[in-house]
C-alpha cells in the first residue's frame, strides 16, 4: 500500500508549489488514473511515489510518502524502484540498451536476480506482453506502441507490486492506446499489480480504471470512481478535463428526466441506455 | 545507409568474443601503422575487405574504404606539400611544388590511415555495443560506469541526429532559408538551432540517467552481467595470427632492401 | 490550394510510404487527415510545404510545384504547427519567438512590432516570458502564435493537441476555427482524435498504409464504418452510438441531435 500524507513539493528555482498538501492512500491491487491540466503536478506526483522525489530531484519536500509502511525518504530510491516501477513520459530517453532483450536484462542484472532465474523471467514477460518476436530487435526501429510494451516488460521483469506510467499513450493511435490499457488491465486483474497511470484520454480512463484522481494546481481536486466523477461533469470542465461524449449525453438525459438510470461511461453502456429509453 | 550500425550475422567474425574483436581490430591497425611499404599497405586494405566479405560485409567494407579515402586524400595533400625529401617532381616558375620523397610519404601515410582505421570501423558492423561493453566489464573488469557512458553516447547519436533533423524541418517550415548556397549564411542560420537541440538533449540525458539509476545502475558490479563471454579456440587463433602479423611486419622492416 | 497528383513517396523501393495518391483541397476548407500511426499522414503534411519531395508525381501548393520552389518560399503563406513545440522554440523571450518567423520571412521592423503585439494580445501571452520554462500547453500556444503571426493562407497542424489538456486543446482549436471561418484560412490537420475531428473538421481524408480509403464530408465519413474499420480508427462516440441503431438515428452526429431524437421518442410515449 502507498500512503501519501501532507505531501508538498517545490522545485528548486521555482516559487510555485508543484504539489500542495496531498493526502491519499492507494491500496494494493488498485487501478488509478491520474488526470488534470498541464502543469497540474501529475508527473511530479508520480516521482514522489518511489522516492525519485526527494532523492533524485532537488527541491523542498514536505510531508511523507510510505510504501508498505517504509518512508521513501529514508532508504535509497533504488530499493523502492523495484517495488514501484515507473515508465517515464519520454519513452526513447529512458531506454538504456539498443536491443530489446538487453533492455529487459538491465534491471535484472543490476538488482542481482539469480542468473538461473533471469532467463525464465525474460521469457515470461515477453510472453505476457505478447512481444516474443521482438526479443532480438533493435529498439530504435520499433513503433511507439512496441516501445511502450518493451518499457512495461522491463519493469515487469523486476516483479514490482506497483507500475506507474506517465502518459504512455500520448503519441499512440487509438488502437495501440487501447491495447496498452488492455495489457495493464490484465496485469492488474491476473497478477494483482497496482497500476497508476497518468493519462489525458478520458474515454480510456472511464472504461478501464477503478479510481480517478484529478489534480489541479498541485492539489487533489477529485478522488473517486469514474462513475462518481462523471456524475459531476460540470465541475471538471473548468479544471481542463472533459468527460466522454456518451457521459455528457447521459447526464443531459437524466437532467431532462428522459432517463432515470446512472450516467454512462462507455458506448456499450450508452447503447443499453438508449435501448431502455426506446422500449 | 548508416555505415556504423550493427549487421546481425553468424559468421566466424561475428562469433568471436567482443574483446577479441576489439583487440584484433587494434592489432591489425598497429601492424598497418608499423608497415612502411606502400604495396604492403595497399595489401592490408584489400585483405581487410576480403576478411569482411567472409562476414557478408563486402559492400560495407568497400563503402567505408571509399569514405576513409576522403580522410586519406586530405592527409595525402598535406604530406605532399610539406615533405621536401628527394628530388623535385613538379616545379612551376622556379618554385618546387612537390618532391619524389613527398609523393612517396604522402601515398604511404594516406594508405596507412585507411588501413589502420578500416578494421575499427568494421568492428561496429560485427559487434553490438552492449556486448562490447558487457564483455569489457566481465572479462577485463573495466568499471561499468565508463562502459555504460560510452555505449550510451553511441546510442544517442542517431536519436540526436533525428532530433536535429526535425528541428531543422521546424525552422524551414518557418521560412528560414536553409537552401542558401552561401556557407557562412548557412552557418549563421544553423546557430540558433543549437538552442532547441541543447534544451532537448539536456532533458533526454536527465531522463536517461534517472531511468538507469532507478533500475539499479549504482548496484551493478562486474559480476552482474547475465551473458557470459567465454574465450574459445577461435579467439586464441585470431590473436595468434595477429601477433604473427605484427612480428612479421617488424621483421620485414629490419631486413635491408 | 493543395493538389496532389499521383504522388508516391518512400525512402526505399521496398517500403513505400505513399502509393500513387491524388487529392485536392479547396481554399477555405478545414480538412482532417486520419488513420493509424504509420498510415502516411505526417508524410502528406510534410510533402505539402516542401519539407519532403515526392518520389513520384507532383505536389502543388497554391499553384506552385513544390519540386521547383524552395521551401523558404513555400513557407510564406503556409504556417506549420508541429506536434512538439520544443523543436521550434529557440528564442529567449516570447516576443522574440513570435517575431522569429516574420523576421525570417523578411518583414519590416515596424510591421513585426505591430503584429507581435497584436498576436500576443490575442493569445494572452506575456511578451517577457522565458518560453522554455512554460508548461507544454503554453509552449504550444507560443508556437501557434509565432505561426499565425505571419498571416498564413494555409495552416498545417500535425497532431496539434498531443500532450495538451482539454482546455488548451479547445483554446487552440477554437482559434484555428475562427481563422478558418472569419479569414478563410485553409486548415489541414493531422489527428487521430476522432472527437476533435468530428467537432472541428469540415471534411476528412482517411488513410491506410499509404493509400486513400476515402475523402468526403466529416459527417459522411464518420458513418462509413467499413472505411473507418479498415483504417483502424474508431468513429467518434455519438456517431458510433447512433450507428448501432441502424437507420433509427441515421442523421444523428452530435449530443444535441441525439437529445432531440430521443426527446421526440419520449414525446410519443417512449420512456418513463
Amino acid at each position: 500500500m502507498i500512503s501519501v500524507k501532507n505531501l508538498g513539493f517545490v522545485y528548486k528555482d521555482s516559487k510555485v508549489a508543484a504539489l500542495d498538501d496531498i493526502n491519499i492512500e492507494i491500496a494494493d491491487g488498485d487501478f488509478v488514473g491520474i488526470t488534470g491540466a498541464s502543469g497540474a503536478g501529475k508527473t511530479t506526483f508520480t516521482f514522489a511515489l518511489n522516492g525519485i522525489i526527494p532523492q533524485k530531484i532537488k527541491g523542498d519536500f514536505y510531508g511523507a510518502v510510505t510504501i508498505d509502511g517504509v518512508d521513501t525518504a529514508e532508504h535509497p530510491a533504488e530499493e523502492f524502484a523495484r517495488k514501484v516501477g515507473e515508465v517515464f513520459q519520454d519513452i526513447d530517453s529512458q531506454m538504456v540498451a539498443s536491443v530489446v532483450e538487453d533492455e529487459i536484462l538491465f534491471g535484472l542484472e543490476n538488482f542481482g536476480v539469480p542468473h538461473e532465474e533471469v532467463g525464465v523471467r525474460i521469457d515470461r514477460v515477453l510472453r505476457e506482453l505478447g512481444i516474443e518476436d521482438l526479443r532480438d530487435r533493435e529498439i530504435e526501429g520499433l513503433s511507439g506502441g512496441q516501445k511502450q510494451k518493451v518499457a512495461i516488460a522491463s519493469m515487469l521483469a523486476l516483479e514490482p507490486e506497483v507500475i506507474v506510467l506517465d502518459e504512455p499513450t500520448g503519441e499512440l493511435d487509438p488502437e495501440s492506446s487501447r491495447e496498452i490499457f488492455k495489457i495493464l488491465t490484465a496485469l492488474n486483474k491476473e497478477k494483482g499489480i497496482t497500476v497508476i497511470i497518468v493519462e489525458q484520454k478520458i474515454m480510456l480512463l472511464c472504461e478501464y480504471v477503478k479510481h480517478m484522481m484529478v489534480l489541479d494546481k498541485g492539489k487533489i481536486a477529485f478522488y473517486g470512481t469514474p462513475r462518481d466523477m462523471a456524475a459531476s461533469i460540470d465541475t471538471f470542465k473548468d479544471l481542463g478535463i472533459n468527460v466522454p461524449r456518451v457521459t455528457e449525453l447521459s447526464a443531459d438525459l437524466i437532467r431532462e428526466k428522459i432517463y432515470d438510470g446512472e450516467v454512462t461511461l462507455t458506448v456499450d453502456d450508452a447503447e443499453k441506455m438508449v435501448r431502455r429509453i426506446l422500449k | 545507409m548508416n555505415l556504423l550500425n550493427y549487421v546481425p550475422g553468424d559468421s566466424f567474425l561475428h562469433r568471436l568474443n567482443p574483446v577479441t574483436k576489439l583487440a584484433a581490430a587494434f592489432m591489425y591497425g598497429i601492424a598497418a601503422i608499423l608497415c612502411e611499404n606502400v604495396f604492403a599497405e595497399a595489401l592490408f586494405i584489400v585483405v581487410m575487405i576480403l576478411i569482411s566479405a567472409t562476414a557478408g560485409l563486402f559492400k560495407r567494407a568497400v563503402l567505408l574504404t571509399g569514405n576513409l579515402m576522403i580522410l586519406g586524400l586530405i592527409m595525402f595533400v598535406i604530406q605532399l606539400l610539406f615533405v621536401r625529401d628527394g628530388s623535385p617532381l613538379l616545379v612551376i616558375g622556379g618554385v618546387v611544388l612537390f618532391t619524389t620523397g613527398g609523393l612517396k610519404s604522402a601515398l604511404l601515410l594516406s594508405l596507412r590511415v585507411i588501413a589502420a582505421m578500416l578494421p575499427l570501423m568494421l568492428l561496429f558492423a560485427i559487434t553490438r555495443m552492449n556486448d562490447l561493453c558487457n564483455a569489457l566489464v566481465k572479462r577485463l573488469h573495466l568499471p561499468y560506469r565508463y562502459a555504460f557512458i560510452v555505449t550510451t553516447a553511441f546510442r544517442f547519436v542517431p536519436i540526436f541526429a533525428t532530433e536535429f533533423h526535425d528541428i531543422q524541418d521546424a525552422q524551414k517550415a518557418r521560412g528560414v532559408d536553409f537552401d542558401t548556397r552561401n556557407i557562412f549564411r548557412k552557418l549563421g542560420l544553423i546557430a540558433p538551432l543549437c538552442v532547441p537541440l541543447l534544451v532537448s538533449s539536456l532533458k533526454k540525458v536527465d531522463v536517461s540517467a534517472m531511468s538507469a539509476e532507478m533500475r539499479g545502475f549504482e548496484l551493478r558490479g562486474y559480476k552482474s552481467g547475465y551473458k557470459e563471454y567465454p574465450f574459445a579456440a577461435r579467439d586464441m587463433v585470431t590473436v595468434l595470427v595477429l601477433v604473427v602479423l605484427i612480428v612479421a611486419t617488424v621483421v620485414l622492416k629490419t631486413i635491408p632492401k | 490550394m493543395i493538389r496532389f497528383e499521383n504522388v508516391s513517396f518512400g525512402y526505399s523501393e521496398k517500403r513505400p510510404i505513399l502509393k500513387d495518391i491524388s487529392f485536392h483541397i479547396a481554399k477555405g476548407d478545414f480538412v482532417a487527415l486520419i488513420g493509424a500511426n504509420g498510415a502516411g499522414k505526417s508524410t502528406i503534411s510534410r510533402l505539402t510545404n516542401g519539407l519532403l519531395h515526392p518520389t513520384g508525381g507532383r505536389v502543388y501548393l497554391g499553384g506552385k510545384d513544390t519540386l521547383k520552389t524552395p521551401s523558404s518560399t513555400l513557407a510564406r503563406g503556409c504556417g506549420f504547427l508541429f506536434q512538439n513545440p520544443d523543436r521550434q522554440i529557440c528564442e529567449n523571450t516570447v516576443k522574440d519567438e513570435v517575431a522569429f518567423s516574420m523576421k525570417a520571412q523578411g518583414w519590416t521592423e515596424d510591421r513585426i512590432k505591430e503584429r507581435t503585439e497584436q498576436v500576443l494580445e490575442t493569445f494572452k501571452l506575456d511578451p517577457e516570458w522565458f518560453p522554455f520554462s512554460r508548461s507544454r500547453g503554453e509552449r504550444q500556444r507560443i508556437a501557434l502564435a509565432g505561426v499565425i503571426a505571419c498571416e498564413p493562407e494555409l495552416l498545417i497542424l500535425d497532431e496539434p493537441t498531443t500532450g495538451l489538456d482539454y482546455l488548451e486543446c479547445i483554446r487552440i482549436m477554437d482559434y484555428v476555427t475562427r481563422l478558418n471561418e472569419e479569414k478563410g484560412v485553409t486548415a489541414l490537420m493531422v489527428s487521430h482524435d476522432m472527437e476533435l475531428v468530428q467537432s472541428y473538421a469540415k471534411s476528412v481524408i482517411v488513410l491506410n498504409h499509404g493509400e486513400i480509403l476515402g475523402q468526403g464530408h466529416t459527417k459522411e465519413m464518420m458513418k462509413n464504418v467499413d472505411v473507418l474499420k479498415k483504417a483502424r480508427v474508431l468513429p467518434a462516440q455519438i456517431p458510433e452510438l447512433a450507428l448501432r441503431f441502424g437507420d433509427e438515428f441515421k442523421d444523428v452526429f452530435t449530443i444535441e441531435e441525439m437529445l432531440d431524437a430521443l426527446r421526440g421518442r419520449v414525446g410519443k410515449g417512449g420512456a418513463l
